[in-house]
């Protein structure tokens, strides 16, 4: 049989097993074998959905918690099983996949909203032609809205809302992407198999059986806010050295969020601020990259350009490096240039049509969904590059990742897909489903910077 | 009037711009020293950049005037300084990181 048609096969008679089959493609496209036996969570994935906090932060604020028709939280316990797997013993023992995707909502008790995220930065607004997601999260953004919708000043999101609902859709996207604004129709999920990841050169085990390291590797993690810290903190778990490398100037902005948020994800790493406007500090930069084991970011290209930073020179000097990209929408033209957050690349993923055509519904499902689950791949096929010697660039797509999960075990029609709501959502009664839930924070993040001259002196850059 | 997502390009080389925000009244908008022109009007002929506003524009870079009242995106980047009048507009500073999204 097709891989497609046995996993769906599967499926329909051990629901249960979910988890474990995605893990295992996970596994199969990164040309590996588990190490141990995978466990994942043995559990239907709906109640995989009900357990994870998702399912309450899902539906209108004053109606019922909302049953989501993809298996995303079972994918999310599928990947990090994956990762257990082909990580060092215990490094994950006590810690599932789905609960990862509710910890930003558990920490700062955040509830459903219907149309607009938990979060309140991101909507679902009905243009001339379609529905479109736009999260206005930075107080500039607002100050772009008059280019965006060619008006005057726009000071609320009922405005907002006037005013997309007379454009069209294409121009919306498209000028809104132009501006820097993120902005994303509401579309399918599409037919053609999505890639969960890029890799540059692709896995081949010929490659891995030869180098496998010993010693712990080193990350230095550009990243900010979510999907990029919370690889990097997964990999600390798997024994890494993490060093958070941040701009002095614009230090990564989940420092001014919750605490407790911030400490879950960077607790243990070290901290290590640069003045990137500065010839000096982005020698150093380029130095502990090139140093580094592994490297997460998540910036758009062309501001690493601008900082005289080349991926592919970088992975000349040191062929153990794994590089790895995480954008919204992938790397090349135009698309390495769009931003995106987790609830509006979601949407671009299909999750929010989706959920649609499942409860007659417009709704943002989870709570920046996007951004749990690409950390957790990242963090999968890191792990799997540094154990096969590096030398490579890994790309992930918030979009895809996204899209990648509601292709796995879809339904084939829309009879299907609302089958399978009333029947998913008939398993769950009210009591189980959970609030979302965030682990303890290890201790506290470092101050910004508080390790930058230990660090430079340990590679000799001071 | 520079209206707010008013498009212009530049008459001398690759540069284009989109209008983020602008104080009311007339603005001699330059690039390369000449006067830009409407995202769709054809390219004057016999206009020459001027050598002294050769510095370049930088593509999603955004640029000001001295008191930012008047702030543009660039949208395609090119080898002619962006101005008004002769005074040359400066890039303006990264936004700050969102806290969350």
């Amino acid at each position: 049989m097709a891989p497609a048609q046995e996993c769906r096969a599967t499926l329909s008679a051990r629901p249960e097993e979910t988890a474990a089959v995605y893990a295992r493609r996970l596994l199969a496209s990164l040309d590996l074998d588990p190490a141990r036996p995978l466990e994942p969570p043995a559990q239907h994935p709906a109640q995989a959905w009900a357990e994870s906090g998702l399912m309450a932060l899902t539906g209108l604020p004053d109606g019922a918690p909302q049953m989501c028709p993809a298996p995303l939280a079972a994918c999310a316990d599928g990947a990090l099983a994956a990762l257990a797997a082909i990580a060092p013993p215990d490094a994950f023992t006590g810690l599932r996949g789905a609960t990862l995707l509710g910890e930003r909502a558990a920490i700062r008790h955040l509830t459903r909203s219907g149309a607009a995220s938990p979060s309140g930065g991101c909507r679902l607004l009905a243009t001339r032609d379609g529905a479109i997601a736009v999260s206005l999260v930075r107080d500039d953004d607002w100050a772009l809205l008059p280019a965006w919708l060619e008006c005057e000043a726009v000071g609320d999101w009922e405005a907002v809302r006037t005013r997309v609902a007379h454009a069209g859709l294409h121009d919306l996207v498209e000028r809104g992407r132009e501006l820097g604004l993120a902005v994303a129709p509401d579309v399918p999920v599409p037919t053609p198999a999505v890639p969960w990841l890029r890799a540059d050169p692709p896995f081949s085990r010929r490659q891995r059986v030869a180098a496998a390291p010993r010693r712990a590797p080193c990350v230095v993690d550009l990243s900010s806010l979510w999907a990029g810290p919370l690889c990097a903190q997964l990999l600390q778990r798997c024994g890494a050295r993490v060093i958070k490398v941040e701009s002095l100037r614009r230090p990564d902005g989940a420092r001014r969020g919750p605490a407790a948020f911030f400490d879950l994800l960077n607790a243990g790493k070290q901290s290590v601020a640069l003045d990137f406007s500065d010839a000096r500090d982005r020698a150093r930069l380029r130095a502990l990259l090139a140093r580094a084991d592994l490297v997460i970011e998540a910036s758009r290209p062309r501001a690493l350009r601008q900082l005289g930073i080349r991926v592919p020179e970088l992975l000349d000097e040191n062929p153990r490096l794994t590089w790895v990209t995480i954008t919204g929408y992938g790397l090349g033209e135009p698309q390495e240039n769009w931003i995106a957050y987790g609830d509006d690349a979601a949407v671009n993923a299909g999750l929010s049509y989706l959920m649609r055509q499942a409860t007659g519904l417009r709704l943002i499902a989870g709570d920046a969904i996007a951004d749990p689950l690409t950390g957790l791949h990242a963090a999968l096929a890191a792990w799997a590059s540094w154990m096969g010697g590096g030398g490579r660039r890994l790309s992930l797509a918030l979009c895809d990742v996204v899209r990648h999960g509601l292709q796995f075990d879809r339904p084939d029609s829309v009879a299907a897909l609302r089958a399978r709501q009333r029947e998913w959502t008939a398993r769950i009664a009210p009591e189980a489903v959970r609030p979302p839930q965030a682990r303890a924070p290890a201790g506290r993040a470092q101050a910004l910077g508080a390790d930058t001259a230990a660090v430079m002196a340990a590679f000799n850059l001071a | 009037m520079l209206k707010p997502g008013a498009r212009f390009k530049s008459a001398v080389c690759e540069t284009q711009v989109m209008v983020v925000k602008s104080p009311p009244g007339e603005h001699d908008l330059r690039c390369g020293g000449v006067p830009m022109i409407g995202a769709n009007d054809p390219a004057p002929a016999n206009v020459q950049a001027d050598a002294a506003f050769a510095g370049g524009s930088l593509i999603g870079k955004r640029y000001v005037n001295a008191d930012e009242s008047l702030e543009l995106l660039c949208t395609r980047g090119g080898a002619g300084t962006l101005s008004l009048g002769a005074t040359p507009l400066k890039v303006k500073q990264a936004k700050q990181l969102p806290s969350s999204d």
